[in-house]
């Protein structure tokens, strides 16, 4: 058991909706607790689009038997099937309360769909289990969708294609990650045979294999679905991180390896880019290294997001990255693996308070981070980019983050969170803490805790003492 | 009307939503969610009030979340010793909310124990609130964990005894004794006979409480204070003798507590609308043991609202149905001229509802657990001037090209009182209003 502050993930089934919900003509039985519909509101708070969610709640009731109310799983399985004729897959997600009430799955088909003699497919996930969270899911879901719908080896295209393996929905500028890389692929003449999962449709899991090779956008989701179709039918893949401007440029070149174009075309398309949409190696000549030099960066996300970034900051800007975290933990020893290459201050953590105590203990100039470590740089009084998801916001405008276009987006975000920031704490420092104060510091919680010190710290000023004591920080925070 | 059960799914947004908005709400809690990763998340994605413009609120340092292993469920009573760990880092906590649902009870966390050790440790009340808990009449309303809160709330006030009924009436007669030789002995005699209200709900409208409290005050009744208060420390005594005025629809589990400790529910209509309102003063009083007569207040208020009324009369509105305070707003609705077409009800308890149903008008039809796709289907057919959505049929309502206002909007304006009815009558009118301007946008 731990008592946390907040979650970075969700749950097994999240995962499994996410990914479900993301591709086209599937539809998701819910099978939860009563009070578990949160998914169309949260759908629409999110995404802000009018569409409705193919998921379909199948509450645990006490005794579904004795009416007819949704609740009883066969029922309600069948009912999806002749409520929504269109439907090509059915997949039932469990939420952990299922799971606990250890119910089996009653059935192993879907009845036919009256008039046609067609009986959608049923996909149950044979892993589901309590100690899955959201994104290990989410992959496994991927996988198995594949291998469900995965028919006979469609030819090879004749010309050069990819499938982009994307985030799900959810994830912060999803759609604008995919176009800007279909962009990017165009540009050196490589088509996209298919994006998977966001907007992709049954037909197009199907005609995965067409491919000449699968580039990864967002490893977390993708990576089992890609070792697999790698395993089973030879695909190569490519998995380099397309953030910063480094990693575009060798993920592109590695494309354009695996479908043998000619690698002066492939470096004329990226010199081009480079002169035209490129900002990130520009901004970081433009800037005067005294912008850079000593400031440190404390990186926190999934996987994709803080390894890419990270890089990005460390080679390509020259910031310290002083710690660089992942919440990941089934991908632990990835993830540590990738974050040595640029930083000493590598970990493995999802407790959000923790997670804030290691930031802090890092003093870092600048937070790259999820939507819960704004507080921690809120606490600690220095710039935060929320740039790894989950991120709370929801523009109406989506940036990609990755790609060239991406780079940009980054030295934009850099150039206004790193531009005159420079010289608070230095005139402030020299305030003495008493030991009270600072046991009285330590019982608060480490994400409120810079807050709580500036507070005292002013609060002793107006009294005009040169030190905390513990009267003045209570009284500070009462 | 007609009450027609529709045994679907409807579309509710999960009660542990509010545990955000009643942290917020009640300073000096402390809400630990007990269960697996799936609370947890849920009470984080979703905001306190959702609605599609809102970030989600700020993470409250007063709601924390027990995150039970499944393979590794904690020893009796390492709950409880982590929450007093917590609350020692937590200045000016005064009570200390379990929200432990089906999960934590299957994975063998046992809640009350748990509270009661740390009631013990802290010495502060701690109580249990289980989301998941069925009700006597089936299906969900987003508003259950508000109810089971204030269920608890109402089990904190501090009880009348009988001997404190003796106490207040015995100076009573004696200065009726005296009174009647020194000619002021009326007012003290008539207070002998008044019993001290309290009035229940309005959680998050407390403007809203303190305008009733002042209607109510108005009519000579005597508000000992309210359910919500202000703090922890200022629940009003509560118990034999005292009289609850009900606020809200949905608060079942609160009536019932406050009903078990021989308190008197007044049953009556919700004081949302002119009517309504009246009603619910007149009532309260009554019970109170003061006569009054609302009439002509009410009259007045009605002619106050003239206008307003005109601008929404044949206005055709359909409510989906999510917090339960449907059915008096289209209770109210009706009464201003708008044509209510169907009244969505999640869960339907006819009895505690008895007094809002008799006065809803002849051509109100009520949907009991309603199917989210039928309604859709006709709200699609009727093309209504303006839905009361619930909140995963907004969007998709909007992108159809449907007016659309959450529930929650009015109970964020406060509903209650005269002046409530007037915010209600606003708050449509504005909303019609600013639709009429957008749709005579050239585009």
């Amino acid at each position: 058991m731990k008592l946390l502050r907040g979650v970075y993930e969700g749950p097994e089934s999240h995962g499994i909706l996410r990914v479900a919900v993301s591709i086209r003509g599937l539809h998701t039985v819910l099978r939860a607790l009563p009070g578990e519909t949160y998914f169309p509101t949260l759908y629409g708070i999110r995404e802000r689009t009018g569409e409705m969610v193919p998921v379909t709640l199948s509450p645990l009731r006490a005794r579904p038997e004795d009416s007819m109310a949704p609740g009883n799983l066969t029922r309600d399985l069948s009912g999806v099937v002749r409520r929504h004729p269109k439907t090509e897959t059915v997949i039932l997600a469990r939420s952990e309360a299922a799971l606990l009430a250890g119910e089996t799955i009653p059935l192993t088909s879907l009845p036919e769909i009256e008039g046609t003699g067609r009986a959608p497919k049923l996909v149950t996930f044979s892993w589901e289990g309590l100690g899955i969270r959201e994104t290990e899911a989410a992959e496994l879901v991927l996988e198995d969708l594949i291998r469900a719908h995965l028919q006979d080896r469609p030819e090879r295209s004749p010309y050069p294609t990819v499938n982009l393996f994307g985030p799900p929905i959810f994830g912060p500028g999803a759609a604008a990650e995919y176009a800007e890389a279909e962009r990017l692929l165009d540009l050196i003449g490589v088509e996209v045979n298919a994006r998977v999962p966001l907007r992709a449709d049954v037909g197009d899991l199907a005609r995965l294999p067409r491919a000449w090779a699968n580039v990864l956008l967002y490893r977390e989701v993708g990576e089992s679905a890609t070792l697999y179709l790698q395993d089973e039918l030879g695909m190569p893949r490519v998995t380099t991180p397309m953030i910063g401007a480094a990693g575009t440029g060798a993920a592109l070149r590695a494309v354009g390896e695996l479908c043998q174009l000619d690698p002066k075309s492939v470096q004329r398309a990226i010199w081009a880019e480079l002169a035209r949409t490129a900002k990130l190696p520009w901004y970081a000549r433009l800037e005067p290294p005294e912008t850079f030099r000593g400031r440190r960066a404390a990186i926190f996300g999934d996987f994709t997001y803080p390894l890419g970034l990270g890089y990005a900051l460390a080679r390509e800007v020259g910031l310290e990255v002083a710690s660089c975290g992942t919440y990941l933990t089934h991908l632990e020893r990835d993830f540590l693996f990738h974050a040595h290459t640029f930083t000493e201050g590598a970990f493995v953590e999802d407790d959000p308070e923790e997670v804030a105590a290691r930031i802090e203990a890092a003093e870092p100039d600048l937070i790259v981070g999820t939507q819960l470590e704004e507080g921690v740089a809120d606490s600690l009084g220095v710039p935060f980019l929320p740039l790894c998801p989950p991120v709370a916001g929801r523009p109406f405008v989506e940036r990609p983050l990755i790609g060239y276009a991406g780079s940009s987006v980054l030295a934009d975000a850099l150039d206004g969170a790193l531009r005159g920031t420079r010289t608070e704490a230095a005139g402030e420092a020299g305030m003495q803490w008493t030991d009270g104060a600072l046991q009285e510091v330590a019982e608060v919680p480490p994400f409120m805790r810079g807050r709580a010190r500036r507070l005292a710290e002013e609060r002793a000023r107006q009294q005009g003492s040169g030190e905390v004591t513990r009267e003045i920080f209570l009284e500070s925070r009462s | 009307m007609t009450i027609l059960n529709e045994s679907g799914i409807p579309d509710v947004l999960p009660p542990l939503h509010a545990v955000n908005g009643l942290a917020e709400r009640l300073p000096g809690v402390l809400v630990v969610v007990a269960g697996t990763q799936a609370e947890a998340h849920l009470v984080q994605s979703l905001p306190a009030v959702p609605s599609p413009n809102l970030p989600p609120s700020p993470r409250n340092p007063r709601v924390i979340f027990a995150v039970l292993d499944p393979y590794d469920p904690p020893q009796q009573g390492l709950l409880a010793s982590r929450i007093v760990e917590t609350a020692a880092g937590l200045r000016g906590t005064e009570l200390v909310l379990v929200v432990a649902g089906r999960t934590a009870e299957s994975l063998g966390v046992d809640a009350a124990f748990e509270a009661r050790l740390v009631a013990r440790k802290l010495d502060l009340p701690a109580e249990v609130v289980n989301p998941d808990a069925p009700y006597e009449v089936p299906g969900t309303l987003s508003t259950d964990l508000e109810d089971r809160v204030l269920a608890a709330l109402v089990d904190l006030c501090p009880k009348r005894r009988t001997s404190d009924l003796v106490d207040t009436a015995s100076p009573a007669k004696r200065g009726g004794l005296f009174g009647s030789l020194l000619g002021g002995g009326r007012d003290a005699s008539d207070s002998s006979q008044f019993r001290p209200v309290v009035v229940l709900g309005g959680a998050f409208s407390p403007e809203a409480v303190r305008e009733l409290t002042a209607e109510l005050s108005r009519a000579g009744v005597e508000v000992a204070g309210a359910v919500p208060g202000p703090g922890i420390g200022d629940l009003p005594p509560l118990g034999e003798g005292t009289v609850v005025a009900v606020m809200d629809p949905n608060l079942t589990t609160a009536v019932t507590v406050a009903e078990k400790r021989g308190a008197t529910v007044v049953r009556t209509l919700m004081p949302v609308g002119v009517d309504g309102t009246a009603r619910f003063v007149q009532d309260v009083a009554e019970e109170a043991g003061s006569r009054t007569s609302e009439v002509v207040r009410a009259r007045s208020a009605w002619e106050d609202l003239g206008a307003l009324r005109n601008r929404i009369r044949g206005k055709r509105i359909f409510f989906a149905g999510d917090t339960g305070l449907e059915i008096p707003l289209a209770r109210f609705l009706a009464d201003a001229g708008a044509v209510v077409l169907e009244v969505g009800a999640p869960r339907l308890d006819r009895r505690f509802l008895a007094a809002e149903l008799q006065a809803l008008g002849p051509d109100v039809d009520v949907v009991v657990s309603p199917d989210y796709r039928g309604q859709m289907k006709r709200i699609d057919e009727a093309r209504p001037d303006l839905v009361i959505s619930s909140p995963g049929l907004h969007l998709p309502l909007v992108a159809r090209g449907h007016l659309c206002r959450s529930p929650r909007d009015f109970l964020r304006a406060g509903p209650y009182g005269y002046e409530g009815a007037r915010r209600i009558l606003e708050l449509l009118a504005h909303t019609l209003e600013r639709a009429e301007t957008l749709d005579s946008v050239n585009l």
